[in-house]
């Protein structure tokens, strides 16, 4: 496979030279210096590591000012010579040379096809670089943040995730894009949203409402919840990817619209409120770009149980991990300080079960759209 | 009995008068003439695995008591089907003439019975059984060949066991026996007479080691050839027997091949009934120390034995009895057993009663007496423990311990252990014409059976493997397998790692000869299996014998090897000798556990630098293709920082932090091939970057 590999970008690099923007440039020096570091310490006789900024909790730090999560300084060192980190070491350069290529012949690829670019039997063995996409996803996120460029600067994108409808229109890679006009299914929002490649054009909406998953979204489209309420509306399938929120945070800021979450009322729920609110731990540089701090909360709360008589058969109990989670996440810094979140947090626990938005349907199919989050909006009652 | 019986009815069924008549005493003879179980003729196999083994323990004794080197030739061959002649001849001393009868024509004749010294006979019952075990079966004779120098007659003997008066009956030259002369002229006769008998030590094709060869007079050829060193004395005793030859556990093979482990001094030539002739050469020239008579400690004897001492001696003192008779018995030790006792030190021995010898029985219990002195006994010693087991077991390594000395019930004795850790399992070994043979030798109904049975140390997981892997039915007979059906077999047992699944393999010893039946029942096996052997680095299963590929050799040796029976087969549970020996086994324990622990260090580390090597290739790739760099140069850069990086990680510490080097082991220890940095700088410089990347 080496072999090939040798080869194959012979023919090629007479037909890329694409044209390279100041940001290819930049990321493929920030490359090229990676390279150029591992050389140094080899021909120094020194073992070569790599410093690949840490990406936990514990280098996190909510900035109360900003209120977004934003990364810390400390990194890790990533060692050649070391057994639990020899592979990673060679998959971490293994994705920096993929990324090099592609930058270098100006095309994009998702993670996955990424991940087929690079994956090979390792010679003489029957290992193979990367066993899953699993293996790699994780070592792209290293190498963006390594060379502290964004993923979309390496010429890798995320499968798309989420949709919208809604007032608006917009320029997508050239094509303009009504959503009001975009049928049952809605616009698939890509995965990259930057500037370059998406321009808004006209909005009317007033404001934004995200849904966490797919069926509530096409409750609301099919009973034209946008555009009785002049809103756009959106989902992220569950935790919504990067380009869903990179969306929502530039229709905030450039549009001015306030961002309504309507989510379920579980630890999961929470989590995804706080991602699009603060940011999420994983990608925490990317924070300043996405974390959207106006965001708000609609439900489900854990007293709408009472509040719309619900029927005790759409509770689901909490389970131990579920316990854990809501108690972890009610010790996170941005959540500790709310009194609201806290009761919130609490009054579920004493529940002892959670609710999903679809519970609502069990007072009637379109109770949720024509009832429940009307008449929340009119009294302005949200949990921030 | 017969009167309470009787207490109603008048016809009486007999009377005492007429039980009487019918009541007699029986002779030794007799009684094991009935019971051969007791001395290991339980049946044909085992007779002539006893047979042979008294002959040849008595020959190594008699070689050893005498000071000279021991070379044994044991010939076995068939004459009829079921039917075997067996031949033993020694190079010791000779038995004198009068002698002959009752040694090998009375039961319970002999000269280490009432002494307590190291011995491998204790009873004298052995080779006279044996010989009337070949006379109840075959109706022949023992035939015994004695010679006592080079220049005196040999003499020849035809015997038989009167199995009614336990007595000698000479049966040649009409009870007379027949003198052969020294020379030329006697070996005519012995070979017209077909009297068999080895003049001659083989030509060894190394340098001789036997003793000085001053007496082989005569022949002046030329010093290029050796000439051939006449055999000076000895002993040859020839019987016919019904048995049965079989290999593999508890044969005849696996007991010369053990002795062969245990007496490092001993030349054997071995003839088995195929005609092939397996010779284990001596490793050593040195015969053991001579072992010394002790008197019996106190603390050893029992009642009726004090009371049968005290008849015996006619005259003196009680106190001179017991300074006398008695070890680590001093004037002032008797005095405070006299006086414990409450019998006046100054009584006659004549006048104790019998309530007085229980008196003095108690006392000595209650008396501190000296431990006796150890130092009658003569252990193999660690060298030549490591010696014989390398000479016959192949392994990796060697390890032999010799504990202190110690006590039991008054008896001394001492305990040593070797171990021999790796090689081939015998199952691995066997040649496809010895395979052959084997299955066509053994009695087992299933092939399981048979691989069990005839392989040391293949348990029933590794016999399970093999017939999977040759697809070969569970209940499969083994004497029906066709030629390829062998040849499959012999392949699948090559093939098959056993390793795992082979468990631990004990060698006995009671005074250096090898003990090979109620494994079980032993001490030392028991000990073995109650000891952890898993923090020696070996796997086990609670209380069973640990598996892996090793051979524990536990050797008991002392003036009274406590049997749990006559035949000899098995130690009984002294919690003294227990201790003694599990004592043992941690020594030779601790170092292999070393020995492992290093080995997997070695393996991890070769393991380590694999993976790093493995990359490398892959980093230098991405690296050049980055930046531009030379692939090659960056690949150099990298494998030199890859040795040194392993190479320092190659000095790791051991458990308890210090640096493991192979001085650490201590003395005793012997390791085959035991190189790994070699091996490892091999392996990393086997993959050179230049054949794997372009």
């Amino acid at each position: 496979m080496a072999k090939k590999k040798a080869k194959k970008p012979t023919p090629a690099q007479q037909a890329r030279k694409a044209k390279l923007t100041a940001k290819d440039k930049k990321t493929l020096n920030a490359l090229v210096g990676m390279a150029d570091g591992v050389f140094k310490q080899a021909s120094r006789g020194r073992a070569p590591y790599l410093e690949v900024p840490s990406r936990s909790l514990s280098n996190v730090k909510y900035s109360p000012t900003k209120k977004i999560i934003e990364m810390g300084s400390s990194k890790n060192k990533r060692e050649l010579f070391n057994l639990s980190q020899a592979r990673t070491y060679m998959q971490t350069l293994l994705v920096g040379r993929g990324c090099k290529e592609l930058i270098e012949q100006g095309k994009t690829t998702s993670i996955r096809g990424l991940y087929y670019l690079l994956k090979h039997t390792i010679d003489g063995t029957r290992e193979e670089t990367f066993n899953d996409q699993g293996d790699c996803d994780p070592v792209i996120e290293d190498v963006e943040v390594t060379l502290n460029a964004l993923r979309e600067e390496l010429h890798v994108y995320a499968s798309n995730r989420g949709a919208m409808v809604g007032n608006i229109q917009l320029i997508d890679s050239g094509d303009e894009i009504d959503c009001s006009r975009m049928g049952s299914g809605g616009y698939a929002i890509p995965s990259i949203v930057e500037e370059e490649v998406m321009q808004f054009v006209k909005c009317d909406a007033d404001f934004i409402l995200h849904v966490e998953k797919d069926t509530v979204w096409r409750r609301f489209n099919e009973d034209k919840f946008w555009k009785e309420h002049n809103c756009i509306l959106t989902h992220g399938n569950g935790q919504p990817p990067r380009g869903v929120r990179r969306l929502l945070s530039r229709m905030h800021n450039e549009l001015g619209l306030p961002i309504y979450c309507l989510l379920d009322n579980d630890p999961w729920g929470y989590y995804i409120y706080s991602v699009i609110k603060q940011g999420s731990i994983n990608l925490a540089y990317e924070s300043r770009r996405m974390a959207i701090p106006g965001a708000k909360f609609i439900g489900l709360r854990s007293r709408d149980y009472e509040l719309c008589e619900l029927n005790p058969s759409v509770t689901i109990k909490l389970s131990d991990n579920d316990i854990k989670r809501a108690n972890q996440i009610a010790k996170y810094p941005w959540f500790e300080k709310k009194k609201r979140w806290q009761a919130e947090i609490k009054k579920m626990l004493t529940n002892g079960f959670k609710l999903e938005v679809e519970a609502l349907i069990s007072k009637d199919i379109s109770y949720v759209t024509q009832e429940y989050v009307p008449e929340r909006l009119a009294q302005g009652n949200f949990l921030d | 009995m017969a009167n309470k019986a009787s207490g109603k009815s008048k016809s009486r069924r007999s009377t005492a008068q007429a039980m009487a008549a019918k009541q007699r005493s029986i002779s030794v003879s007799e009684f094991f003439a009935k019971n051969r179980h007791l001395l290991g003729f339980d049946n044909p196999r085992k007779a002539l695995l006893t047979t042979v083994k008294e002959a040849v323990d008595n020959s190594l004794d008699a070689c050893e008591e005498a000071g000279i080197a021991p070379e044994i030739w044991v010939n076995i061959t068939q004459t009829e089907p079921d039917r075997y002649q067996v031949s033993i001849q020694d190079n010791g001393p000779g038995i004198l003439k009068k002698q002959i009868p009752l040694i090998f024509g009375k039961l319970l004749y002999g000269s280490k019975f009432h002494r307590l010294r190291m011995s491998r006979g204790q009873q004298g019952i052995g080779i006279s059984a044996a010989g009337m075990y070949g006379m109840l079966t075959t109706g022949k004779p023992v035939k015994i060949v004695s010679k006592l120098s080079i220049r005196k007659p040999a003499h020849y003997y035809e015997l038989q066991i009167d199995t009614k008066t336990n007595n000698p009956q000479i049966l040649n030259n009409r009870g007379d026996g027949l003198d052969i002369p020294a020379g030329e002229k006697g070996r005519a006769i012995m070979e017209k007479k077909k009297i068999e008998w080895e003049a001659f030590y083989p030509v060894p094709e190394v340098e001789p080691s036997t003793s000085d060869d001053e007496h082989a007079e005569g022949e002046t050829e030329t010093r290029e050839a050796p000439a051939p060193v006449e055999v000076r004395s000895g002993t040859r005793v020839t019987l016919e027997i019904e048995a049965k030859y079989q290999r593999g556990r508890g044969s005849v093979d696996e007991y010369l091949e053990m002795t062969a482990i245990a007496n490092p001094h001993v030349t054997l030539h071995y003839t088995d009934p195929e005609g092939t002739l397996h010779t284990y050469a001596r490793s050593t020239d040195q015969l053991p120390p001579e072992a010394k008579e002790i008197k019996p400690h106190p603390y050893g004897v029992e009642l009726g034995r004090l009371v049968t001492m005290l008849k015996e001696l006619k005259e003196g003192t009680i106190t001179q009895f017991l300074t006398s008779s008695f070890s680590r018995v001093s004037p002032a030790v008797a005095r405070r057993i006299c006086e414990t006792a409450e019998v006046s030190t100054r009584s006659s021995v004549k006048k104790i009663s019998r309530d007085e010898a229980d008196k003095i029985y108690k006392a000595i219990q209650q008396t501190k007496i000296k431990a006796p002195s150890t130092d009658c006994i003569a252990p193999i010693g660690e060298e030549l423990l490591l010696k014989g087991l390398h000479q016959v077991v192949p392994g990796e390594f060697y390890v032999a311990a010799t504990r202190p000395p110690s006590v039991y019930r008054g008896n001394p004795f001492q305990i040593e252990c070797a171990l021999a850790y790796g090689g081939q399992n015998a199952a691995q070994k066997v040649s496809i014409e010895l395979l052959e043979r084997l299955i066509e030798e053994t009695d087992a109904r299933t092939l399981r059976q048979f691989l069990m049975n005839t392989f040391d140390g293949l348990g029933s997981d590794s016999a399970e493997k093999i017939m999977k892997a040759g697809e070969f039915g569970s209940r499969q007979s083994p004497s029906k397998l066709k030629q390829a059906e062998i040849e499959r077999l012999h392949d699948s047992m090559k093939n098959v790692n056993v390793s795992d699944g082979q468990a631990m393999q004990v060698l006995r010893y009671a005074n250096r000869v090898p003990l090979q039946f109620k494994m079980r029942d032993c001490a030392i096996t028991q000990t073995v299996m109650k000891m952890n052997w898993r923090s020696y680095g070996l796997s086990q299963s609670r209380s069973n014998l640990p598996s892996g590929p090793v051979r524990v050799m536990v050797h008991v040796a002392s003036v009274w090897v406590p049997f749990t029976s006559e035949s000899k087969e098995a130690i009984a549970h002294y919690d003294e000798i227990q201790k003694e020996i599990r004592l043992g086994l941690q020594t030779v324990g601790r170092k292999l556990g070393m020995f492992l622990r290093r080995r997997q260090q070695v393996k991890k580390e070769g393991e380590r630098r694999n993976v790093f090597v493995r990359y490398l290739g892959e980093v230098a790739q991405a690296v050049s293709d980055l930046n531009g760099c030379d692939k090659e140069e960056i690949y150099n850069h990298l494998t030199r920082v890859a040795k040194r990086v392993t190479k320092e990680a190659d000095t790791k510490l051991d458990d308890r932090g210090n640096k493991v080097s192979p001085e650490d082991y201590g003395d005793n220890v012997l390791i085959i091939n035991d190189d790994p940095e070699g091996e490892l700088t091999e392996q990393l410089d086997k993959t050179t970057p230049q054949k794997k990347l372009f």
